[in-house]
C-alpha cells in the first residue's frame, strides 16, 4: 500500500496510541481496496490526500464507536513520550524537554484541531485537500488551524513558565 | 497596534495560500507595520516549532506485515461471488504493496540523499555571502557575465537581465555541489541576495523537493529547458516565487544572451 508511512502518521497523531493507530491504519486500508474502483483521481485529489482521508473517517468512528471512551486514549506521558522517542529516534533530536511540552500542548488539543495541523505541517497537504479531507469549508480549515497553532503557541509559552 | 484584516492572512500567506495580489498587498503592509511585522515573525518561529515536535513516522514492519496479510486474505476472498469488489483491484492491490515494500526503502535512500545535496546547496549559498565569496565576475552586464562561463564549464548557462523587474543581477561564480561544476548566477533585492544555482539536467544529482526551508532560508528547484535550477536565498517565499517566475519567463520568451 502506497503512503503507508503517511498513513500511520495521521492515525498515530490522532489516536495517541500505537495500538489504536495500527488498527485503525489496517481498517482504511481494508476500506480503501473496497472503495477503490470508486476513486477516481483528478480534480485536485490526490491518492494521498484520498488515504489519508479514510484513515481519518476510520480514526473518527473506531472514537466513536469505543464504549465509555468518548476520547482517544488520554496521553500518558510516560508511554507515550518514550514509545515515540524508541521508534523514532529523529523525534529524539528535539531536546527532551521540549518534546514533552509539546507533546502536552499537542494532546490538549481538541481533536478536530489536532488533526488540522498534522494534516497540514507533517502530510503537508493544502488548505483545498485538508478541506476534502476533513469535509469541511476551507474557511473553517483556515479558521481551524489558525485557532490550532494558536493554542499551541499559548500551551507552549504556558509550559515554559512552569 | 495589529490589524486583524493582515493578521488573519499571516498563517495563509506563510502557507502559500494567498493569490498574488494578495501577497503584494500584505507584503507592503507589513514592511510598514512594525507590530504586524512581529507577529509574521511570532507564526513563523512558531510553525518550526511545530514542525520539530512533529516527526514524520514511519509504519512499524509488524503493521505493514499485518497489512499485507489482511489484503491479501481480502484478495483472496474477493476471488469468489463477491459482486462488489472487482476481483482484479485486490490483485493489484496485494501487487503494490510487494513494490511498495522495496520503493519505499528506495524512497529511504534518495531521501537521505536529497538532504545531503540540500545541505550542500545551504552550505553553499552561507559561504557565498561570507566577504569576498560571493562572486568570481561581478558585473550587473549579462553580456560580461555570460562569457565568462566560457572555458570554465562544460555548458554555457542562460543568463537572463532582471533589472527592470527589480532583481539586478550582481555576477555570477563557478561551485562545485553534488560531484559536479555548477553556474552560479547572483541576483539582488534590496538588501537581499539569491544565488540561482543550475547545470544540464541530465548530468547532476536527483531532484528534490521543489520548496523547502531550512535555517531561514528558502530553497526553490525546478526544471526548464534542459537544466536543473536551484534558487537560494533569505527572501520571503512569496518573493523568491515571483523571481522564480520571472526567470523561467525571461527563460521562455529567450530574452537571454544566446
Amino acid at each position: 500500500m502506497p503512503h503507508l508511512d503517511a498513513a500511520y502518521t495521521l492515525a498515530r497523531y490522532l489516536t495517541r496510541n500505537d495500538a489504536d493507530a495500527e488498527d485503525v491504519v489496517q481498517d482504511a486500508c481494508l476500506r480503501a481496496l473496497k472503495y477503490f474502483a470508486g476513486f477516481r483521481g483528478g480534480e485536485g485529489t490526490s491518492a494521498r490526500a484520498w488515504l489519508l482521508a479514510i484513515v481519518r473517517n476510520t480514526a473518527f468512528s473506531a472514537r466513536r464507536g469505543k464504549p465509555g471512551a468518548a476520547a482517544f486514549t488520554e496521553f500518558d506521558e510516560a508511554v507515550h513520550s518514550e514509545a515515540i522517542a524508541e521508534r523514532h529516534p529523529e523525534a529524539t533530536l528535539l531536546k527532551r524537554d521540549a518534546r514533552e511540552s509539546f507533546a502536552r500542548a499537542l494532546a490538549s488539543l481538541a481533536p478536530e484541531l489536532r488533526e488540522v495541523v498534522v494534516l497540514r505541517e507533517v502530510e503537508g497537504l493544502s488548505y483545498k485537500e485538508i478541506s476534502d479531507v476533513a469535509s469541511v469549508p476551507m474557511g473553517t480549515v483556515m479558521s481551524r488551524l489558525s485557532r490550532a497553532r494558536t493554542r499551541l503557541q499559548e500551551a507552549l509559552l504556558s509550559e515554559k513558565e512552569r | 497596534m495589529t490589524h486583524p484584516e493582515f493578521v488573519d492572512q499571516v498563517d495563509p500567506y506563510l502557507d502559500d495560500e494567498l493569490d498574488r495580489v494578495q501577497v503584494r498587498a500584505l507584503e507592503a503592509h507589513l514592511s510598514q507595520c512594525a507590530e504586524c511585522a512581529r507577529f509574521r515573525d511570532e507564526r513563523m518561529a512558531l510553525r518550526e516549532a511545530i514542525r520539530g515536535g512533529l516527526p514524520g513516522l514511519r509504519a512499524p514492519d509488524m503493521l505493514r506485515k499485518r497489512v499485507e496479510k489482511a489484503v491479501r486474505s481480502a484478495a483472496a476472498g474477493a476471488g469468489g461471488r463477491s459482486v462488489r469488489w472487482a476481483p482484479w483491484w485486490p490483485l493489484a492491490l496485494a501487487a503494490s504493496l510487494a513494490v511498495v515494500a522495496v520503493g519505499s526503502w528506495r524512497l529511504g535512500e534518495r531521501r537521505a540523499g536529497e538532504e545531503a545535496f540540500t545541505q550542500q546547496l545551504l552550505a553553499s549559498h552561507v559561504r557565498s555571502l561570507m566577504p569576498g565569496h560571493l562572486t568570481d565576475v561581478p558585473s550587473t552586464d549579462q553580456h560580461t557575465v555570460k562569457p565568462w562561463f566560457n572555458g570554465r564549464l562544460d555548458f554555457s548557462p542562460p543568463v537572463h537581465d532582471l533589472s527592470q523587474r527589480g532583481y539586478p543581477l550582481v555576477g555570477g561564480r563557478l561551485d562545485y555541489l553534488g560531484g559536479r561544476a555548477v553556474a552560479v548566477l547572483v541576483y539582488g533585492r534590496r538588501q537581499h541576495l539569491i544565488n540561482v544555482y543550475l547545470w544540464p539536467s541530465t548530468a547532476g544529482p536527483e531532484v528534490g523537493p521543489a520548496v523547502q526551508a531550512r535555517q531561514g532560508y528558502q530553497l526553490l528547484h525546478w526544471s526548464l529547458s534542459g537544466y536543473s535550477w536551484w534558487a537560494v536565498s533569505d527572501l520571503g517565499l512569496s518573493e523568491l516565487q515571483e523571481f522564480k517566475g520571472l526567470l523561467k519567463d525571461a527563460e521562455s520568451t529567450g530574452s537571454s544572451v544566446q
